[in-house]
């Protein structure tokens, strides 16, 4: 028995455009170092051309030495990052508190975004931390949680930007007489700072502050620079 | 909430769980799949499929927001002496290279590679999930698996799958006693097909073109990896989606064993000086 | 895939100011789409003693603008008795996109040149229907857009030496055009000096 109403919705149905995605902008960078690893990202946060905030902040300390941001769409990000601190703990009252290795991390987060592979989380993911041996370590992943080890990485709007100048200088690709070796500490946090300074000039939906996050032996630092503004 | 959390709440009772399923249902592949597989979130509408497709496919949108990386040259052949795989390790989102150092083979255990080809993270989860299975088929039956009971418990899987916008290109290479050196080919489709000789990717006719003009079953061999590396080689080359780097593997009765990253970059030239090929190229 | 007019064939360049000189450089490929088909497309043109027009986008257009850009030159050079200043070429290029404003060459342009009477090195960018970018550090076109701008906002500095200002641009090119599918198969880079062009090939990558 079909109302008259039920008659009309079923012939004429309005369509509704289902759109959970928007894009907040904003960039990451991750580089592994001997033994230490830093993962930048700006601090500015846009949909369009509008600025919500010049800081909001998305690297975040996770705990156990590890260093995360999921860069793109901000609320699918954030509920990624909140996840994996879920999981970790889970991970701490199940095991007696044991440290979670880099890679097992890595392991987890490929999990965490396929199990959303067909309502993906719009992000690309950055971890970096310190191996089993003390070695620097970035892992970065694709939105549905292919996930490889590298030596540098950059996310976000301004990737394709940042992402040659590093193949140049940290992997020294196209330098036929420069032999790899790892950079200083100094050497990477001023690769990062014009990295971004660059990225600020040519990118609209990347500046505001340049926050830096350093994994060593001894814990987590954070630094914070100015970007442009406009 | 996701099954790992689930299952990292209650642990114990969980891998009881597990057990017990397997006891029962030993040829299930279903069951034990949905047991150790996640769940999988879909979006909350009516025609999931169509969602993904228009938010994920860049054949439909190509301005889509989420990229899903694609573009690859694999290759796998049987000969006298095993199996040797070759592939490319670029990663493309659109023209943009998102990688040059993508591992292509997927080491499922020390007796089986799988290849990669299509999307980045559908043959990475499944076929690490692929070793998984055949390490319960291992403690179940007290044996290693056939190369082609693995493939198929993805195929299989796969199937499962069909309309929901999986993309794999995959070829499971593996050695058994009683198979020998043994391809298949298990695509997102379903499709599984055994054989010989195999070249997946959009860089595949090029690697054709090169291995199908030297192939013979005699190959020693060493000829046999340069064969690949030669055929992959001249595909990074003609193709713009493939590149970086190539990987070789060797196949035989002890299991895999990995011959080395090669840089195009430098090989090209090697190849060329060589060869005496690559005429279309000055310099 | 996308059936955009303007990166069917693939292919990028990049100009750059150095002190009394300019660079200007481009890749050697042409595809269509993912195939390879030549390894010897210049996509810089010469139409004078000092004056350089790098065209990047679709191949077909490319060639029919050198032909368009060759022919009026030329009959500047008749009527005028003396070869065109690249300021007033880039004013050339933008009238001519602008003729076709509503059906455009799927192109964009870079000029580049010294002029000859104060000796000032000039260089500007084009959009597809002639909008000129005038700009006094570098100018960059073509599929690698996005990649050249990165590395030259971070690589590139003022008042360069011709040599300095060389290996400047063939880092910025090489490394931009590795991180595209469509660009690359060869360089090629002009050394531009008030009594001087220097043509050098760049060996790169060939994947």
């Amino acid at each position: 028995m079909s109302s008259d109403y039920s008659n009309i919705k079923d012939s004429a149905p309005i369509e509704h455009r289902f759109n959970p995605y928007s894009d907040n902008g904003g960039t990451i960078l991750g580089i592994a170092g001997e033994d230490f690893a830093v993962l930048a990202g700006d601090t500015r946060h846009t949909t369009g051309y509008s600025i919500n905030s010049r800081y909001e902040p998305k690297v975040f300390d996770v705990g156990d030495n590890i260093i995360m941001s999921a860069n793109g769409f901000s609320a699918d990000g954030n509920s990624l990052i909140t996840n994996f601190k879920t999981n970790l703990q889970w991970y701490h009252f199940n095991n007696n508190e044991e440290k979670l290795k880099i890679s097992s991390a890595a392991r987890l987060i490929q999990h965490l975004l396929y199990g959303k592979r067909f309502f993906p989380y719009y992000v690309h993911t950055i971890i970096a931390g310190l191996d089993e041996n003390g070695k620097g370590a970035v892992y970065s992943f694709d939105p549905v949680g292919s996930y490889e080890r590298e030596q540098c990485r950059a996310g976000g709007a301004a990737a394709s930007l940042i992402m040659p100048f590093l193949d140049n200088q940290v992997n020294f690709k196209n330098q036929a007489n420069q032999p790899l070796r790892y950079l200083s500490l100094n050497e990477v946090l001023s690769l990062v700072k014009d990295a971004f300074s660059s990225a600020t000039e040519r990118h609209i939906h990347v500046g505001d502050y340049l926050e830096i996050l350093i994994v060593t032996k001894e814990g987590v630092r954070t630094e914070l620079y100015p970007l442009k503004r406009d | 909430m996701n099954s790992i959390a689930n299952r990292l709440a209650c642990a114990g009772s969980e891998r009881a769980a597990i057990h017990d399923q397997s006891f029962f249902s030993n040829f299930s592949t279903n069951n034990l799949a949905a047991s150790l597989s996640p769940s999988i979130a879909l979006p909350p509408i009516s025609q999931p499929t169509k969602f993904l497709r228009a938010n994920t496919d860049d054949s439909v949108n190509p301005d889509v927001k989420i990229k899903i990386a694609h573009g690859t040259t694999t290759l796998a052949f049987r000969f006298q002496g095993g199996i040797v795989v070759a592939v490319d390790s670029r990663a493309t989102a659109g023209s943009w290279i998102a990688s040059q150092t993508v591992k292509k083979v997927i080491e499922i255990n020390p007796f089986l590679l799988g290849t990669m080809a299509g999307g980045a993270a559908d043959c990475q989860f499944w076929e690490t999930w692929l070793g998984t299975q055949c390490r319960l088929h291992e403690l179940r039956n007290k044996e290693r698996i056939s190369v082609a009971a693995a493939s198929k418990i993805l195929s299989n899987l796969v199937y499962n799958y069909k309309g929901m916008g999986l993309s794999m290109g995959t070829m499971i290479c593996g050695y058994t006693k009683k198979e020998g050196p043994t391809i298949y080919y298990v695509d997102s489709d379903g499709t599984r097909l055994n054989g010989d000789l195999f070249c997946v990717g959009s860089g595949q006719t090029f690697a054709y073109g090169v291995l199908d003009s030297n192939y013979k079953w005699e190959l020693s061999v060493d000829e046999a990896l340069q064969l690949g590396k030669r055929s992959i080689l001249a595909a990074t080359h003609r193709d713009a989606y493939s590149g970086g780097s190539i990987n070789l593997y060797h196949v035989t009765e002890k299991g895999w064993k990995y011959y080395g990253n090669h840089d195009v970059g430098p090989l090209f030239w090697e190849t060329k000086q060589a060869e005496g090929s690559f005429n279309n190229v000055v310099t | 895939m996308s059936q955009d007019p303007s990166s069917i064939n693939g292919g990028s360049a990049v100009a750059m100011i150095g002190k009394d000189c300019l660079a200007i450089a481009c890749d050697l490929r042409l595809g269509s789409q993912s195939l390879g088909v030549s390894n010897d497309f210049e996509k810089i043109f010469n139409y004078g003693p000092n004056v350089f027009l790098a065209l990047c986008g679709l191949g077909t257009d490319v060639i029919t603008l050198n032909e368009v850009f060759r022919y009026k030159t030329n009959l500047y050079k008749y009527k005028e008795e003396r070869t065109i200043e690249p300021e007033t070429f880039a004013n050339l290029v933008s009238s001519s996109l602008y003729e076709r404003r509503f059906g455009p060459y799927f192109v964009s342009p870079i000029v580049g040149g010294i002029n000859s009477k104060t000796g000032k090195p000039f260089i500007c960018s084009f959009d597809l229907i002639g909008c000129i970018d005038f700009t006094k550090d570098f100018a960059v076109a073509g599929t690698a857009t996005d990649q050249l701008y990165g590395m030259c906002e971070s690589l590139y500095e003022p008042n360069l030496e011709p040599e300095d200002l060389f290996e400047t641009i063939s880092q910025a090119l090489l490394n931009a055009v590795d991180r595209d599918a469509l660009s690359g198969w060869g360089a090629v880079v002009y050394l531009i000096t008030k009594d001087k062009v220097v043509k050098r090939l760049l060996k790169t990558r060939q994947d």
